[in-house]
């Protein structure tokens, strides 16, 4: 990634902040996922798929006592210190199994789970340092890595965990490059691919409002923009929307006036705002003060309440998509996972903001992974990791009705493939759903051109 | 053609930010000899501590009037504290490192005492019902009031340091000891009390500098100058780091370069950030001295 703190906490900062995950679903449509019953024993299949040979550790070798200690590096301090609110969110959900489940039963046996974390300040050479150790150079310190934060992070470790064979599971970060084959240990979460959020605004274009035939852009310059940007011009073929303009703008800049002038002298239809952190209310700002009104699509990570907040006004009506429930939703508050969600986090990690995605975001992967877990045949790496890339339609946490995350092997790794159309309503200062939630089970590795996936 | 005016206008908007900033960088300059690379997140702070006071009920202008006299006696403060002692044996790289020092220690203060949210700074401008600031018609253009207002501040600016240097005795000491301090201590100059003089009003320059830009964008945290800065080092390089009026004709260019880049080199999509420093690099090579520099002459 390119630049300087600032620019990277930017992105991802947004990109978690809406932690617009999600899950995938309807098994049915699911290819190349073998004849898995229901996830309990669909170790063996997919223990084919895992080349176990070269593991300068061995992967088979059972969980010792009753604890299984999982590890975990984001920033803690610095300008991408928030992020660090993903990981209340599921510390209060392993409290919680620890002290109310008594702990996650595999094989017939019960086991708590530990966890230990250091920060990184979104640093990526840090993330290494941090992993190196909490894993042990002989990969005996820590079972396997959780929920690191930000893409250059994760890919900076990937090699490392890789060699020795430690799973590297619910990367925080929405790259599509988690489905690259060649690392079958790392996989990424909940988090929606980027890539989805093109075609999913491409679609609610061609049924919803069919008046729209141009569309101008604008996108961080870096991969994250190029996610964006592929994935709606690959959208958008065959059908009679153009994209007419693009402009990109430097990571971690936060003032993008000229762009937005730019961009609006087009006087395009629709406005696809890949802008992440303070670019993206700060494009919405410059539309507005430009009088271009056109349908605007925000970034997944641009759904937060600070920064929909700070866009004001200039955010009513904007769409964009999450799988997972927003807190400040009132249809969520009778809802039985949003209260317990409530409940626990309250009791478990008072000083969280139970209000902020980002948080139920974190529940929502140590729910996940917990079933995952559930689900393996035996405590080993090699269990869990075939466990977690072959789940069949798990619920869980706060995933959005109608979202299931379903892997399968290497072909299908993508969790967050079921995503809810989202629209942002000022006057009651929230997201409403739009529609059904749209599926694209199976679909992400055909939907996002190959040079992302294997970046 | 309105595009044109609208991009020119946009590169000007952002034009007087690096303007106000690159300032402070000359003042610190002319008087001490150094360059100061703390200068942005000094006015981070200041920023911080500006909107602190307005949202706490104070009227914004006042804030920000209260947050310039704390800024001149911290900027009194870190002179005598940090800057002097580190000056022993002359050497302006020792300056320089602690400069980059404070650098990272302010920024990283300013998130611990402020938090890393990205907060709205209320305008001393009129602004309409959505806080958008509000435009007047100007030869068919709308200009925004916050361009205007940074645009008199900064032309005030320009006026007051001209009088204070060159027509005042004050001046003659500042620009006497900027240009030989051994000299003019010899003369009777106290050229510590001058010296920290010089920082407290850079730093007071930069704390209005950062309020008006804060101000002026959608929302603000702790990155708020880490891309002005760049722009403003490039139009004070630009300029000649020795002349004020070298870096508001230098802010103004770097920023129009790169709204119309912005607008019609789309090679350079994403990267405008070339422009400026191409300007720089060319500028240095043809006459190191900036454009408005004063040529330095050794008598041998």
């Amino acid at each position: 990634m390119p630049r300087s703190l600032p620019g990277r906490f930017l992105v991802l900062l947004l990109a978690l902040a809406l932690a617009t995950a999600a899950c995938s679903s309807r098994d049915e449509t699911t290819t190349g996922s073998g004849g898995r019953d229901g996830g309990g024993d669909t170790s063996q299949e997919g223990g084919a798929e895992i080349d176990t040979e070269n593991c300068a550790v061995d992967p088979t070798t059972e969980v010792e006592g009753d604890t299984i200690k999982l590890v975990s590096s984001f920033p803690q301090s610095g300008l991408t210190a928030a992020f660090s609110e993903i990981a209340k969110g599921w510390k209060a959900f392993f409290e919680y199994t620890n002290e109310e489940q008594g702990g996650v039963e595999i094989n017939g046996k019960k086991y708590k789970i530990e966890t230990e974390d250091k920060d990184d300040e979104y640093n990526a050479q840090k993330t290494s340092s941090n992993i190196e150790e909490l894993v042990g150079t002989s990969g005996d310190k820590a079972f396997a890595v959780f929920s690191v934060v930000g893409t250059a992070n994760n890919i900076n470790i990937r090699d490392f965990l890789g060699e020795n064979c430690v799973p590297n599971l619910l990367t925080a970060t929405g790259s599509p490059a988690w489905g690259n084959p060649e690392y079958p240990w790392t996989i990424g979460s909940t988090l929606a691919p980027y890539t989805l959020e093109g075609h999913a605004f491409a679609e609610y274009l061609e049924a919803e409002e069919p008046d729209v035939k141009t569309v101008a852009m604008l996108v961080q310059n870096d991969d994250f923009g190029a996610a964006y940007e592929e994935g709606f011009k690959d959208a958008i073929e065959g059908t009679d929307i153009k994209v007419v303009k693009v402009e990109k703008y430097a990571t971690g800049a936060n003032e993008v006036g000229a762009q937005l002038t730019s961009l609006a002298a087009t006087k395009a239809d629709a406005f696809f705002n890949g802008g992440t952190l303070l670019a993206c209310p700060d494009a919405l700002k410059k539309a507005q003060a430009a009088n271009w009104k056109p349908v605007i699509w925000v970034s997944g990570t641009c759904i937060s309440k600070t920064l929909t907040g700070i866009a004001g006004d200039a955010a009513d009506g904007v769409i964009s998509m999450t799988n997972v429930k927003d807190p400040l939703n009132p249809i969520y508050d009778d809802d039985e996972a949003m209260k317990l969600y409530r409940e626990k986090v309250k009791q478990y990690q008072p000083d969280a903001d139970i209000d902020n995605g980002i948080v139920a975001y974190g529940w929502t992967q140590a729910a996940i992974l917990v079933k995952a877990l559930e689900n393996a045949e035996k405590a080993t790496r090699l269990d869990v990791m075939n466990s977690v890339r072959n789940l069949d339609g798990v619920e869980g946490g706060l995933l959005i009705p109608g979202a299931k995350v379903t892997t399968s092997g290497t072909e299908d790794p993508y969790m967050g493939e079921t995503v809810q159309r989202v629209q942002y309503n000022f006057a009651e200062k929230h997201f409403e759903n739009i529609g059904e939630p749209v599926d694209f089970e199976g679909k992400t590795a055909k939907l996002t051109p190959k040079g992302l996936i294997s970046g | 053609m309105d595009l044109f005016i609208s991009q020119l206008l946009n590169g000007i908007g952002n034009g007087v930010v690096y303007a106000s900033v690159a300032l402070a960088l000359v003042l610190i300059f002319r008087t001490t000899g150094l360059l100061n690379f703390a200068q942005g997140e000094m006015a981070l702070f200041s920023t911080y501590i500006s909107w602190k006071l307005a949202s706490s009920g104070l009227p914004v202008v006042a804030a920000i009037l209260l947050s310039m006299v704390i800024a001149f006696v911290a900027g009194a403060i870190i002179e005598r504290v940090l800057i002097r002692p580190v000056e022993v044996g002359r050497s302006p790289l020792n300056v320089v490192i602690v400069t980059l020092g404070m650098f990272l220690a302010i920024n990283s203060f300013a998130q611990l005492f402020f938090g890393t949210d990205p907060q709205t700074m209320p305008k001393p401008w009129p602004s309409d019902a959505s806080g958008n600031d509000e435009r007047i018609n100007f030869l068919g253009q709308s200009i925004s009031w916050a361009v205007i207002a940074l645009a008199l501040v900064l032309t005030a600016e320009c006026v007051l340091l001209f009088l204070l240097l060159q027509k005042t005795r004050l001046g003659l000491k500042i620009r006497a000891v900027a240009s030989n301090p051994d000299s003019s201590r010899l003369v009777g100059i106290n050229a510590g009390a001058i010296l920290m003089l010089g920082w407290a009003l850079s730093a007071a320059i930069g704390a209005l500098a950062g309020s008006l830009v804060a101000a002026r964008s959608t929302g603000f945290d702790a990155s708020l100058m880490a891309t002005v800065l760049v722009y403003a080092f490039a139009a004070a390089a630009l300029g000649g780091f020795d002349s004020p009026l070298g870096a508001v004709i230098s802010g103004l260019v770097v920023g129009v370069a790169d709204a119309l880049t912005t607008q019609y080199v789309d090679a350079l999509n994403g990267i405008e950030l070339v422009v400026p420093l191409g300007l720089i690099l060319i500028v240095l090579l043809v006459r190191p001295t900036g454009l408005f520099g004063r040529q330095t002459v050794e008598r041998v």
